[in-house]
């Protein structure tokens, strides 16, 4: 009843393409950003940062990152946690060079080298197609996983062969380590994210957006009319890993504080993503908050009803776990490929309706 | 059938030859597209008509033969070049990109003219969005133009054949093209989409004096609204001429009829 | 000479995993070839079939709970395979048949999903610990070589190897022989004329996915009698997309081929390459080298190539 569009009539182009072209739901993300900007971080405590919001922003930044890539430009990766290392060590490895850059700097700098190293990976794209390109991506996986748990100079020869963060400032708040509060951690984190998602919707709407979803959809047809496909694919994986390495190193320094490669970044961790943005939605920027969501808070829920519930123990809970994302996978993939992002679209056109049923 | 008709040549193609291991697609194919015009490419199955228009925009690439366009010889031309020197085209089989809305989709055909960065385009405010505006604009005359309003905001793979058409046909026109390349455009359709195309197709040639080449089956459509017409068989052309002259020619009869070889 | 014979014991010895490879290989390439579905589960099915073999024959297994009693080899084996054939109707009942339409990418990320199920389902069912599979495979060096030649090779892969070829050849007869196999090749090259001889789809479907299972058997055999059923097993698998890339996705010789180049490659980097770079390359050297290849030759060493139509 509440929620219309009728009599919200766009008399400019510039009405007409803004974000959310509905008042109601300008109101409502605003809503939605002032609790989590405004009310969330005066009731955040340890349990909520580590266990459910930090991974929550890490995994939604990275999974915005491969919907760029698969979502949009449509091309399947599975090297996102080792894209995720790259961040993570290069965000190491700066510090240590660099200790009094302001950390926004030496996030975006993680970025950078971390598209760097993507359009390297991206490079055999031009040559092949489909999975073809999810094996040569494979080879990234194991590959940069391997160079980090070998070579010493990414660890600074530390004899564990783990990386810890180094206690940085931001503007004077600690924002590492376990020094830092759980607010400036989750507040910092939260800012990135939510300026790298606006930059993400930004770009996918405008031209270099629509040339990633022509190569998606009919590549050959994109190149007739003019897309380089080089170019197109190229910038796919550049903006896709920058916006992975970022993840990677707020997942380091933030998140974890201290990781160990092969564990941190493994294959597990690909999956775990490209399961948030076909859960969530592929080509879909809301999708992947929706699916990060989903996905930290699944494995939550069933520990708590299986183990605390129902007394199982929590291998068995991360079995069911397993099986459980698999048949959402192939659920999703059948029912609604745009996953949640879809649904939460088909929600507000009823509502729309809502109460005339049609 | 128009009125700007020049002898200016805009394209000119000579002496071409394609094949696929073995399989001769062209052979020592000849002819010229005058500026202003509607030339048709017309032939039984398999003459190697859609081979010819996958060679002007640079898809196939001849083994022997140039082509000139604009005055300037070439061997090889990767698409992406053809399209920014005002190359389009359409497909015979609809090649829109079905996860974008009409808009978009006729958008895409705007990209060769954009040219604001990552960066701009990241930020939206400022120059990226002035760019998009006037983009934007000059996209709605298309869409007024093929009277297509309606369905704007509309996903193309729910869309009706024939609006498909329309919209391909749109996406080719936001490119401003100085040479359209039309391949099949009335394949599948009724009477009455057939009607409407073909006036689409002779106000894009009247209105914005944009240069032709067409394929099609419907041989009545084709001598409607064809300056001059080439006859492909076997992947030779076997006549040229106007629409006239081209449906007397016996060799044409021949072919059509399937009068074998020798 | 010394040297000699340790560089050949080490091509060998990588010519033995190259097979178990190929093996697994193998079941891609059937399933790709008569569906053009990119199975990524398929190392999952030769750690789900290894599981339900070890479950038949072990006395801490359900069927043990179930009946009493433990089932011998030559009746296991069979067992298996009906459980793999069951597997395979399951799957096309409630994934493949609501898949038929979608693109490539879509059905790839399904049998990614389809990996998991079959994780979290053996998991579940038969307990994530490593569990010692025997079914009477010869262990250890085979001491007619050792003594002979002066050579180290496990009588278990000189098995694995003889298994692999019977295996190929029963393949070979099915596919060229059988009225099936021929429909099946029929459906590669063209599915209207498939329907047209009158094999329904998926029949089909059921049909390769179950021979896919039983080669999926073999390789989980194979693996599971060397190093015992565990996880792990399905990561190995993960080394036969490389040797598709090599091998081609259509081509079963190129599996093999590709199997045996990707063995014997890894295991001479590793022991030539490896120490000077810290070793541990054999985890990547198999996807490198299928990188580099994916450059110059992306239809692999016997696939068709492809010519792009608009």
């Amino acid at each position: 009843m509440f929620y219309r569009e009728s009599g919200q009539l766009k008399s400019s182009y510039v009405a007409d393409q803004a974000m959310f072209p509905i008042a109601q739901d300008r109101w409502f993300v605003f809503g939605v950003l002032a609790l989590a900007f405004l009310v969330a971080p005066f009731f955040i405590n340890e349990y909520w940062a580590n266990a459910i919001l930090l991974p929550f922003l890490v995994y939604a930044l990275a999974a915005l990152g491969l919907n760029i890539l698969t979502g949009y430009c449509g091309q399947v990766s599975l090297g996102t946690g080792a894209f995720m290392a790259v961040g993570a060590y290069a965000s190491f490895k700066l510090v240590g060079f660099f200790p009094e850059v302001n950390f926004l700097i030496v996030l975006a700098l993680s970025g950078v080298v971390t598209a760097a190293v993507g359009m390297i990976f991206g490079l055999p794209s031009l040559r092949i197609k489909g999975f073809y390109l999810a094996v040569a991506t494979l080879a990234a996986q194991f590959f940069l996983i391997w160079v980090f748990n070998k070579v010493g100079w990414f660890y600074d020869y530390n004899l564990t062969g783990m990386i810890t963060v180094r206690p940085i400032d931001f503007f004077g708040v600690r924002i590492t380590g376990p020094e830092a509060t759980p607010a400036a951690k989750y507040l910092f984190t939260l800012t990135v994210v939510c300026i790298l998602a606006l930059s993400a919707k930004n770009i996918v709407r405008g031209r270099i957006g629509r040339e990633w979803m022509a190569i998606r959809d009919m590549d050959i047809a994109a190149e007739l009319i003019g897309i380089r496909p080089l170019r197109a694919k190229l910038s796919a994986f550049a903006v896709s890993s920058f916006y992975i390495g970022v993840a990677g190193a707020l997942y380091f320094s933030i998140y974890l504080g201290a990781v160990e490669p092969v564990e941190a970044f493994d294959i597990n961790q690909s999956f775990y993503v490209l399961f948030i943005i076909i859960i969530g939605g592929l080509g879909s920027v809301l999708g992947v908050f929706l699916g990060s969501a989903f996905i930290v808070l699944i494995p939550i829920l069933l520990k708590n009803i299986m183990v605390g519930g129902m007394g199982f123990d929590s291998g068995m809970a991360g079995h069911v776990e397993i099986l459980l994302m698999g048949m959402l996978i192939i659920f999703f993939l059948i029912v609604e490929p745009h996953g949640l992002a879809r649904l939460w679209q088909i929600a507000k056109e009823k509502l729309r309706l809502w109460p005339f049923p049609h | 059938m128009t009125n700007e008709q020049t002898n200016e040549t805009l394209l000119e193609v000579d002496a071409i030859s394609l094949s696929f291991g073995g399989v001769h697609a062209l052979v020592d194919v000849s002819f010229d597209i005058r500026k202003g015009e509607v030339r048709s490419i017309i032939g039984p199955n398999g003459a190697g008509k859609s081979s010819m228009l996958n060679v002007i925009n640079g898809f196939y690439h001849p083994q022997e033969g140039t082509i000139t366009y604009q005055g300037q010889a070439r061997k090889r031309m990767r698409p992406h070049d053809a399209a920014a020197g005002g190359i389009a085209r359409t497909f015979q089989n609809i090649a829109l990109f079905k996860g974008m809305s009409t808009l978009d989709n006729i958008m895409t055909g705007r990209n060769t003219h954009m040219s604001k960065s990552l960066f701009w385009q990241a930020l939206r405010i400022g120059p990226a969005q002035r760019e998009e505006i006037e983009h934007r604009e000059f996209v709605e005359h298309v869409i007024d133009f093929l009277e297509i309003q309606s369905i704007r905001k509309t996903p193309v793979g729910r869309l009706p054949y024939g609006l498909q058409k329309r919209v391909e046909l749109g996406r080719a026109l936001a490119a401003e093209p100085s040479l359209l390349l039309l391949d099949e455009p009335m394949a599948g359709m009724n009477l009455e989409e057939k009607e409407d195309m073909s006036r689409f197709i002779l106000e894009t040639n009247d209105e914005f004096g944009t240069t032709i080449a067409l394929i099609e089956h419907d041989m009545g459509v084709v001598m409607d609204i064809s300056d001059r017409v080439v006859v492909l068989d076997y992947g030779r052309k076997i006549a040229e001429g106007t629409p006239e002259e081209v449906r007397t020619n016996q060799s044409v009869i021949d072919a059509y009829l399937g009068v074998s070889h020798d | 000479m010394a040297f000699d014979i340790f560089l050949l014991e080490v091509i060998l010895s990588g010519l033995m995993t190259g097979v178990m490879y190929a093996l697994v290989a193998l079941g891609f390439v059937l399933i790709f070839k008569a569906s053009g579905i990119f199975n990524f589960a398929q190392g999952v099915m030769a750690l789900f079939a290894a599981l339900a073999l070890y479950d038949f024959l072990a006395e801490d297994g359900w069927f043990f709970a179930v009946f009493g009693f433990t089932l011998p080899v030559w009746l296991a084996i069979p067992a298996t395979i009906v459980v793999m054939i069951v597997l395979a109707w399951v799957i096309e009942r409630t994934v493949l048949r609501f898949l038929v339409k979608q693109n490539e990418i879509i059905l790839f990320m399904a049998t990614i999903g389809l990996a998991f199920v079959l994780e979290g389902l053996g998991d579940l069912l038969f307990g994530s610990d490593v569990k010692p599979l025997d079914i009477g495979i010869p262990q250890g060096a085979s001491d007619w070589l050792l003594d002979s030649f002066n050579l180290y090779i496990e009588q278990l892969e000189i098995f694995a190897a003889g298994t692999a070829a019977v295996l190929v050849a029963i393949l070979a007869i099915f596919f060229q022989r059988t009225r099936i196999g021929r429909a099946l090749r029929a459906v590669a090259d063209d599915h209207q004329a498939a329907l047209s001889v009158g094999v329904s789809l998926d029949k089909i479907w059921v049909i390769v996915w179950s021979v896919s299972g039983i080669v999926a058997l073999v390789a989980g055999i194979m693996w599971g009698s060397k190093s015992g059923v565990q996880f792990s097993l399905s990561l190995i698998a993960l080394k036969a997309l490389p040797v598709l890339i090599l091998g081609g996705f259509t081509s079963v010789p190129g599996a093999i081929v590709g199997g045996l180049i990707i063995g014997v490659g890894e295991k001479l980097a590793e022991v030539y390459i490896g120490p000077i770079v810290g070793g541990a390359i054999e985890n990547w050297f198999a996807y490198m080298l299928a990188l580099v290849f994916l450059l110059f030759r992306p239809q692999g060493l016997f696939g068709e190539r492809i010519i792009e139509r608009v």
